[in-house]
């Protein structure tokens, strides 16, 4: 009984904090989780791009164009992203086509030979404009079909159109679904460790792999996500009261941004930089 | 009863117009025609076709027979070997812009200024520099009493300061004809007045207007002919005076019966 009482013991304080604090800002591990917040960043900017460039001929119901783009959502929502990430990284250079050029054209099979960094990012951004152009859709529908009628009526074309009016007021209702995406792409950006992207999840299963100290590095690679999701929250919140200035809302950067700001300046009216 | 004076070209000129949506028609072949600086108030009841018939005139929805031409242009389609063809994108847009629309519900760009909305289609459309555009929106708003309201967002202007940017905006674009689809209807009572005094100014100022309305004593001071819309087709088309005080036709009588 004794005995087993003083395991349960020695296996609870087993938990080291010491580790923790050493391995948290170790260089190995802040080079990771830069690793993993840059291909997230990267991959969600150009999964917003191809979703705002799939959405678009979908709602305008361009011949061709919107049934390539709806078969492109169809199939990358509708295999896994693990199987996607092997997919770019292990298949495709197997099937490349041979080398060829045409005119001032080149091509080389090798260039399909990506590397690690490359494939995840292709197929975390490709996966991502999927589910981006679902939510760039369902932003532009949501716009009252008046506001396209005033545009039209004004001698806009169907692309200004969309660019100067219906897309800057999709903008606000794709934010927040958007700031969500971004989010679980932070996470799932560590689905690239199967194919050794030296993530953050990749690189703290090597450092355990060698000291065995499991749930140690895990809770330092938790303790980056939390960061970066937490930070991204704030930033998400500021964007969202800036895209309304109609609101009248103010987010907290730019309330610490005016709390620096010397009262002085806030009431002295038009003296204002008077410095 | 054509408005054409004198065999001048009309500005509009709406010939045997049908549109149906589905298995509805809602125009029967409508032809009448608008002189330059005319004003024609379309009553009747909803449902009539009125609103079809503007929205066919400024291109946003295409017509299944007949045409529309506005200052001697087909609108939205082109004639080749005496076959009609919709024209593609870009020459719709140009063919719009010469047509002003003032929606019942606004329709204000609510992510842009008065300023903003008034000056984004000169600029873009028109490809006039930013400030020409500002400078000519500014002397529009003021024109439409709202000089003060340049920098303040839709969301936080009344009905009737919205319903003038809207005029102010169509006006940017230097319209040759200006559409008013039931401009006053969304407004509570007491804003109808400062939206209808903008439209009689326009009116003065030599405009050609098209103006669907619920607004009899408006019709009846402003209007050059006053129509009666139902059922898809044109009842009754007369002066103000005459339609007002000597209607024609029994639907006409009965529906002034039931709105006076």
């Amino acid at each position: 009984m004794d005995d087993l009482l003083y395991t349960g013991f020695l296996l609870a304080a087993k938990f080291d904090f010491d580790t923790v604090r050493d391995y948290l800002f170790r260089d190995i591990i802040i080079k990771a989780a830069w690793r993993t917040l840059y291909i997230s960043a990267f991959a969600q900017i150009i999964g917003v791009a191809i979703g705002i460039v799939a959405a678009v001929p979908r709602h305008l119901r361009t011949p061709g164009l919107s049934q390539l783009a709806s078969f492109y959502v169809w199939f990358f929502r509708g295999t896994p992203l693990l199987l996607q990430i092997l997919f770019w990284f292990s298949a495709l250079p197997l099937y490349a086509p041979d080398d060829f050029g045409w005119w001032i054209f080149q091509y080389r099979h090798d260039w399909l030979l990506l590397s690690p960094f490359q494939a995840a990012l292709v197929a975390l951004a490709v996966n991502e404009g999927a589910y981006m152009a679902e939510i760039v859709r369902a932003g532009i529908e949501s716009i009252e079909s008046g506001q396209m009628d005033a545009a039209k009526s004004l001698g806009m074309r169907n692309l200004q159109a969309m660019r100067l009016v219906i897309l800057p007021q999709a903008f606000r209702v794709i934010v927040p679904p958007t700031g969500n995406e971004f989010n679980a792409m932070l996470k799932n950006s560590s689905l690239a460790s199967v194919i050794a992207f030296n993530e953050l999840l990749f690189t703290s299963r090597g450092v355990y792999a060698r000291n065995y100290q499991v749930l140690e590095l895990l809770v330092v690679a938790s303790f980056w996500y939390l960061v970066f999701t937490t930070v991204w929250t704030v930033i998400q919140d500021e964007i969202e009261c800036r895209m309304r200035p109609d609101m009248m809302r103010v987010g907290l950067i730019t309330r610490i941004k005016n709390g620096i700001t010397p009262p002085s300046r806030l009431i002295g009216g038009d003296t204002g930089g008077g410095r | 009863m054509t408005g054409t004076d004198g065999g001048a070209p009309a500005m509009v000129s709406i010939q045997d117009v049908n549109k149906r949506f589905g298995r509805l028609e809602v125009l029967k072949g409508v032809t009448f025609d608008v002189a330059r600086g005319e004003v024609i108030v379309i009553l009747g009841p909803s449902g009539s076709g009125k609103s079809t018939l503007l929205r066919l005139v400024a291109h946003l929805d295409r017509l299944d027979n007949g045409r529309i031409y506005v200052n001697g242009h087909l609108v939205g389609y082109e004639e080749r070997n005496g076959k009609l063809r919709e024209t593609a994108d870009r020459a719709a847009s140009r063919a719009r812009a010469d047509v002003g629309m003032v929606f019942q519900r606004f329709n204000l760009f609510p992510h842009l200024t008065a300023l903003g909305n008034v000056t984004c289609a000169p600029v873009n459309v028109r490809g006039l520099s930013r400030k020409m555009a500002a400078d000519r929106g500014r002397d529009l708003l003021r024109q439409v009493g709202l000089g003060e309201k340049l920098d303040a967002y839709p969301s936080q202007l009344s009905g009737g300061q919205q319903q003038r940017v809207a005029i102010a905006r169509a006006l940017a674009m230097d319209p040759k004809v200006m559409l008013f689809d039931e401009a006053t209807s969304a407004l509570d009572p007491e804003l109808v007045g400062e939206v209808l005094e903008v439209m009689k100014q326009l009116a003065r100022g030599g405009m050609t207007m098209l103006v669907v309305t619920h607004e009899m004593g408006f019709a009846r001071e402003v209007a050059d002919r006053v129509m009666l819309m139902d059922g898809g087709v044109i009842v009754e088309s007369n002066t103000p005076a005459d339609f007002f005080d000597h209607p024609r036709h029994d639907r006409t009588k009965s529906f002034l019966s039931k709105i006076l």
